[in-house]
């Protein structure tokens, strides 16, 4: 049963602290704030009047961000987002402090502004807190009504305290109080008479100096409230401009490194296709190349068969002139040799044997000191004819390899005595 | 009771402005202690921490305090929000870290919860870090200074600290731990009697409480060696991680203890001897 009761009294104490929390601090206002991050001190804001930051960043993200007073009363914090940035105002003692937190993949940062309040509302403030004897690091967020009110009745009357203190102070320091012409038992009633006179007049100039003074700090106070107002207007419309800007650089940023990796992609592109447009032309150049010396090869082959097959025809011609020379007189039934015939059928059928057994043409420059012989023997074994020596470059004729010709000049490179080959002239 | 149910209903829903945050959650600050305290019950139980006495009980209504105190703070940043989901995640999030709190059934004795309560004070108030060296070694304001080598400017906080703290932070301290006056006389008749055995648990306990709290140190202050203390004291930087470590480490405050005396013969070598009141 006593446990019980110790339980609940100790559950009804930290509940009661939970209200008062940020109240309960006894630091001043020159004190310093610690700053934690997750949990972690990571250092002070200096509270000592004048305007100072505190900027931390850290590798991992940030989850908290807290101030802390010297007596480690929690007076505010910020939870931060997983990702991006979140801002707080701070109200403390009429100073206030932004905490700003922003996290990233690489790491969050935090910050704490300090600000210090106005001079006459700290002015306001300092007396309030003064006149009240209440804790001066009191946040204005926590401040109720019914604080306020609290605060300015105490203020008042510590007013009326001193007030009446001073007149009593002045009414006995005054040169007609000390002679008195009365006897004892009549100096208290002749006494107090022009006194309490004095005293209701007074009191009257009192009340009325009050009065002013609750409408001044009444009026200061609306003053206040709207000065605040604008202020928190102020700072939340910064704030998204802020915002908005970071958002319009992100955006920006994007669009740039988008961009930038766009025109990279399709330059990559390009080229890649040039390039293998390029190769593909090379190959067609390089095909077409083989075939124009091909068909050169052919050509001169041609003209050669040309050549023998007009040879061929001259010498046919001379024999059948022959033929007929001697023959004339003979009684010949049978019919001359078709001249014009037997050569066409002729050039034909080579003409079908030449496009078999075309010979493929090269030029060889053999390697300096390469004995006749040696070339001699090489040209045995390749089956390969010797044509015209050209400016170290020798003519050589063979037969159509069986394997396609840039290979077989590959093979014709392998050889010891072969410096260069080459296709054309 | 029913008030309490209308509330929960009201704390299901969705408060827009941080000012309706604060609003929500004072009208109903109780609902709020018990749901953080019952988690934190619920985590000792499936931890197999839990055991069903009056020590265990605080221990659950102390940390459900403070993880509420932090929710009101930074809660109010999330709006808009459903603030009871909201604390429940937040409880949650401390549960999943490795060490949410320093546990130990010897630390749930009356001297154990002392312990426990001034040191992790200590870790968010400077006043009770600076308190810790009159509770752990006898210290006074002049002692810190000597021992920690600090300057002129530095000392005038230290006469700050501890005014404050005879003042409201030991008496605030020992109420949200739950310490009551019959438990404080206790110690005190405790170690009066049995002092040898008093100041050998103690030790004990001390060294197993700022093991675990060291790690709240800023950027994880390591341990030092003589001669490193040596440089830190003689170029005179580190005031912090004087301060911070040397109090915390009983085995630091011994390699280091006339480091920074400036020839003071009168402060002898530090060893853990508990001063109850402050």
């Amino acid at each position: 049963m006593a446990q019980d009761r110790d339980l609940e009294d100790y559950r009804a104490c930290l509940i009661d602290g939970l209200k008062v929390r940020a109240r309960r601090s006894a630091c001043g206002s020159s004190d310093p704030i610690h700053v934690f991050v997750n949990e972690h001190r990571v250092g002070t804001l200096d509270g000592g009047g004048t305007e100072t930051t505190f900027q931390i960043q850290i590798q991992t993200r940030i989850d908290t961000v807290e101030l802390r007073s010297e007596d480690g009363v929690l007076l505010g914090g910020l939870s931060a987002p997983e990702y991006g940035f979140r801002t707080a105002h701070i109200p403390i003692s009429g100073d206030t402090i932004q905490l700003r937190v922003h996290n990233t993949a690489q790491g969050g940062s935090a910050t704490a502004m300090f600000t210090p309040a106005p001079s006459s509302w700290r002015r306001i403030w300092k007396t309030l807190a003064a006149s009240a004897e209440a804790t001066v690091r009191l946040p204005t967020v926590m401040m109720g009504p019914r604080i306020r009110v609290v605060a300015v009745a105490q203020l008042l009357l510590a007013i009326v305290v001193v007030g009446l203190a001073a007149d009593r102070i002045a009414v006995w320091m005054a040169p007609e109080r000390t002679p008195s012409m009365v006897t004892q038992a009549e100096a208290p009633w002749a006494a107090s008479l022009p006194e309490v006179t004095k005293l209701e007049r007074q009191l009257g100039e009192l009340a009325q100096m009050q009065a002013r003074t609750v409408d001044t700090i009444q009026l200061q106070q609306q003053g206040m409230a709207q000065l605040q107002s604008t202020i928190t207007k102020l700072s939340s419309t910064q704030e998204k401009v802020v915002s908005n800007m970071l958002t319009v650089r992100q955006e920006m940023e994007k669009q740039q490194k988008g961009s930038g990796r766009e025109v990279r992609q399709m330059t990559r592109l390009l080229m890649g296709k040039a390039l293998s447009e390029q190769e593909q032309l090379e190959a067609e150049i390089h095909s077409l190349t083989v075939a124009n010396d091909r068909l050169s090869e052919k050509m001169v082959g041609l003209e050669q068969d040309n050549e023998e097959l007009k040879k061929k025809l001259k010498a046919a011609g001379v024999d059948v002139s022959k033929a007929v020379v001697s023959g004339h007189g003979n009684a010949t039934t049978t019919r001359p040799p078709d001249i014009g015939q037997t050569p066409q059928s002729l050039q034909a059928a080579d003409s079908r044997s030449n496009i078999q057994l075309q010979p493929f043409l090269f030029w060889v420059a053999f390697s300096e000191g390469t004995t006749q012989e040696s070339i001699d023997q090489w040209l045995r074994e390749m089956d390969g004819r010797k044509g015209v020596l050209n400016e170290g470059w020798q003519e050589v004729a063979i037969v159509q390899p069986a394997v396609p010709p840039d290979r077989f000049l590959d093979r014709i490179r392998e050889a010891k005595i072969v410096k260069a080959v080459r296709t054309n002239r | 009771m029913p008030d309490r149910t209308t509330t929960v209903i009201r704390l299901e829903d969705v408060v827009r402005t941080a000012d309706e945050f604060d609003q929500l959650v004072s009208q109903a600050l109780p609902v709020f202690l018990d749901r953080a305290t019952s988690s934190t019950k619920r985590y000792l139980r499936e931890t197999g921490q839990w055991a069903d006495d009056v020590a265990h009980e605080k221990f659950v209504l102390r940390w459900g305090a403070e993880y509420l105190e932090r929710f009101l703070v930074c809660g109010r940043s999330e709006a808009p929000c459903r603030p009871l989901f909201l604390l429940d995640s937040f409880v949650a999030k401390q549960h999943s870290q490795p060490d949410p709190f320093c546990y130990h059934p010897d630390l749930l004795t009356p001297l154990g919860r002392y312990l426990d309560g001034l040191v992790a004070r200590a870790v968010i108030s400077r006043d009770a870090l600076i308190a810790l060296y009159h509770h752990c070694y006898g210290m006074g304001p002049r002692d810190v200074i000597a021992i920690t080598g600090l300057n002129e400017l530095e000392s005038q906080r230290i006469y700050k600290n501890f005014r404050r703290w005879r003042d409201s932070g030991w008496q605030r301290t020992m109420d949200e731990i739950g310490m009551t006056d019959v438990e404080l006389e206790e110690l005190v008749v405790q170690q009066q009697r049995h002092p040898q055995r008093f100041h050998h648990e103690a030790e004990r306990l001390v060294r197993f409480a700022q093991a675990h709290y060291r790690k709240s140190e800023p950027d994880h202050y390591p341990c030092l060696s003589r001669s490193q203390w040596g440089a830190m004291f003689s170029e005179g930087h580190g005031c912090d991680y004087r301060l911070w470590h040397l109090v915390l480490c009983a085995d630091c405050i011994q390699t280091a203890w006339d480091l920074g005396r400036n020839g003071d013969e009168t402060i002898g070598k530090p060893r853990v001897e508990l001063h109850v009141r402050p």
